[in-house]
């Protein structure tokens, strides 16, 4: 069985480093990180890997340093690893993303399941895993929290509003895990000293984890990168106050700014009428 | 060019519409009354011959229906194929196509904006139409004036950004919304319309993945959207046991609920389904009040709404100070436990001054307490 997994590289939110004081991120000085969804997508892709021997595969899209998020992955136990980076990759919006990794995915192989987080934290959209999936032809299960998969089936529950769903689908299939799915355990240490050994022997590295372009897997680059994204940020806007301005109280002893605050707000009001 | 058209999503579960359809609805009215479009509900699923009218009451000139027992229940091939379709049969695009943040919704939005070839925007909080002059030397093709475009705004990564993002290059122009931020148009019985059914068909295909159970349990989900006073948590409680003060000051009001900050929850302080925000939920109470909380952004668009929010925080420049209402600058844990006594005492004096006016039924008590 061949599984691929989906993950990307994110600045990390809770660095303050790379933040621009006009809360733009400055993706050179920002820290880095696994984005915190796709570790569930890791985690799933690894129990298919437990469970049915299956070849783990994890795809990354991003510059070069995002190769760090596939040592990663091999660290927990994935078996390869592929980094797609290319300058025309630049401002890919998710359309142009979806169509890259559809590209990459056919160049890498024929997978069984293809696992994606539910959402990144950079661009939050949710949309690149069901966008490669309709490329791809192949039924998608999203927001799913648990899964089987037996006989070429696979059986998965998926929250929806105010509940949850079970759904069968034969393979192929392209699953988006849910955060609530199970999480991810600690590398293991036959995983981290493979790592190890990839770091220092470059030809070992080339071997687990392949470097590719756009020419490689045969994508058309008008379709990629700025050239080929139908969006575009066009403006960032500091968001300003709402309704006129606070009222704030400060500086006096705490039973005087709550006494303060109540003649203000007629709190009591709520509390009796609400 | 005429015959530009707005077309809204509506979600149904079971024959009911979903609150979404007609809260797009009434921003795609706005828009498309902006644009001189015709506004176009789409509704998918068996014996649904009841909504139209809830569809054209609340402000779309047209419906389309499909109804067909394999599209009774969502599934997203199905419902791809015939909205693919549809929208491939006519002459040109929808200009916009707007569907909710649901779980459906975003199942489906990315499946049919990958197959249209088209851009989408996530988790909208804001829409307009307007002009936008664009160069760009690397990709000189797209420069130009675009005088109607979809401007889709939502809250980007930093801290108190939101980011407009457009795509006038190519229609339709997609995004999906939040539930619960836009505001539906009041009913009018009085508003005509048509009604357009829409043939359906499926490819074996399609019908690959099959729901085997479905389950939903309304009743455990957290009420935030329909608490009139929220009382919320931040990472500022600084252990899951802050939550336990915030619970007795929600205590001191009727109908409430304990909401929190996504760093709260992340923290694994309180479960998810109290989370405020954009990937929590959106409400707008009577009353809010947070506690502990920054005002990022990202929970910003979840709540600020409300009538009436008051911050309590201990760091004066909190962004959250720049848009609430009423905001004191402390320590929750003296601040919180000090507004409980003295609510907790005012109340004693309510009932006290209502107990010596001895003819007084209860009943006519209440207004003394609304008078207060
Ligand atoms: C894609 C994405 C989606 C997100 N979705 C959401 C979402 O849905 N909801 C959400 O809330 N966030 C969301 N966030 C996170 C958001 O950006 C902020 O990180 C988060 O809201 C911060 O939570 P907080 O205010 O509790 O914590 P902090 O920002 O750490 O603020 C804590 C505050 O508490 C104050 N404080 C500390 N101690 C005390 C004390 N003893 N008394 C009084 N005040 C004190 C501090 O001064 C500070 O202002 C999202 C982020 C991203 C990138
Ligand atoms: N650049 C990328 N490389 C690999 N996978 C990605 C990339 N961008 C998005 N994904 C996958 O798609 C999911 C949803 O991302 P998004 O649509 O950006 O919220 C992520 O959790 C990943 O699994």
């Amino acid at each position: 069985m061949e599984t691929f997994v989906l993950i990307k590289q994110v600045p990390d939110q809770n660095a303050k480093a790379g933040i621009n004081s006009d809360g733009t991120i400055d993706r050179a000085k920002a820290k880095r990180m696994l984005n915190p969804f796709d570790r569930y997508a890791l985690e799933a892709a690894l129990q298919t890997k437990r469970q049915h021997g299956a070849r783990v595969t994890a795809i990354t899209m991003g510059p070069p340093p995002a190769i760090e998020v596939l040592y990663e992955a091999i660290a927990h136990g994935v078996d390869r690893g592929i980094l797609m980076t290319d300058r025309r990759l630049a401002a890919s919006d998710t359309l142009a993303t979806a169509y890259t990794l559809a590209q990459t995915v056919r160049y890498a192989g024929r997978p069984h399941v293809i696992f994606c987080g539910l959402q990144t934290t950079d661009g939050d959209t949710a949309q690149v895993g069901p966008q490669l999936a309709e490329r791809l032809g192949i039924p998608q299960i999203t927001y799913c929290e648990a899964f089987e998969i037996r006989d070429g089936i696979v059986v998965a529950r998926r929250a929806i509003e105010g509940g949850s769903q079970i759904v069968m689908a034969p393979l192929p299939v392209l699953i988006t895990v849910a955060n609530s799915a199970r999480r991810l355990a600690y590398p293991t240490l036959r995983g981290v000293q493979r790592v190890q050994r990839l770091m220092r022997d470059e030809a070992a590295r080339a071997e687990a984890i392949q470097i590719l372009n756009l020419d490689d897997v045969g994508a058309d680059p008008e379709r990629c990168g700025l050239k080929g994204s139908p969006t575009i940020v066009a403006a960032t806007e500091k968001v300003g106050e709402i309704g006129g301005n606070c009222q704030v109280f400060q500086g006096q002893s705490v039973p005087q700014l709550v006494s303060q605050l109540t003649q203000a707000v007629d709190l009591f009001r709520y509390a009796a009428t609400s | 060019m005429d015959c530009k058209r707005i077309l809204v999503f509506a979600e149904q579960v079971n024959g009911e519409l979903q609150p979404i359809g007609l809260e797009l609805l009434g921003a795609g009215r706005r828009l498309a009354d902006k644009l001189g479009a015709t506004l176009s509900a789409l509704v998918l699923g068996h014996n649904i011959a009841h909504l139209p009218p809830i569809l054209i009451g609340h402000g779309a000139d047209q419906v389309f229906i499909a109804d067909h027992p394999e599209l009774a229940e969502y599934r997203t091939l199905p419902y791809r194929r015939v909205i693919t379709d549809l929208i491939k049969s006519w002459p040109q695009p929808p200009h916009t196509i707007l569907l909710g943040s649901t779980t459906t919704g975003r199942d489906l939005a990315p499946r049919l904006a990958a197959h249209l070839e088209t851009g989408l925007t996530a988790d909208c909080t804001e829409l307009d139409i307007g002009p936008f002059e664009y160069t760009n030397s690397k990709d000189p093709s797209k420069s130009g004036l675009f005088p109607d475009c979809l401007y889709a705004i939502r809250p980007s990564f930093g801290e108190s950004l939101k980011a407009r993002i457009l795509g006038p290059w190519k229609n339709p122009q997609m995004a999906t919304v939040r539930p619960g931020v836009m505001v539906p148009l009041p009913w009018d019985g009085s508003r005509q319309g048509d009604v357009i059914p829409v043939p359906v068909n499926l490819d074996p295909g399609d019908l690959s993945l099959q729901i085997v159970e479905t389950v939903r349990n309304l009743s455990q989900a957290v009420d935030l959207t329909r608490a009139k006073v929220i009382v919320s948590g931040g990472y500022g409680l600084g252990s899951p046991e802050g939550f336990e003060l915030l619970r007795e000051l929600a205590a001191c009001f009727p109908n409430s609920a304990v909401g929190s900050s996504r760093k709260a929850v992340d923290s694994g302080w309180i479960p998810y389904a109290h989370q405020v925000g954009q990937t929590g939920k959106t409400v707008r109470p009577q009353l809010y009040i947070a506690c502990g909380i920054s005002g990022a952004i990202q929970h910003r668009v979840g709540m600020d709404k409300s009538q009436t929010i008051i911050a309590i925080n201990k760091d004066s420049s909190a962004p959250i100070f720049k848009f609430a209402h009423y905001g004191i600058v402390g320590d929750l844990y003296q601040v919180v436990p000090e507004l409980i006594r003295q609510m907790q005492q005012m109340k004693g004096e309510i009932n006290e001054r209502a107990n010596s006016q001895p003819f007084q039924s209860a009943g006519e008590r209440i207004p003394i307490l609304q008078g207060r």
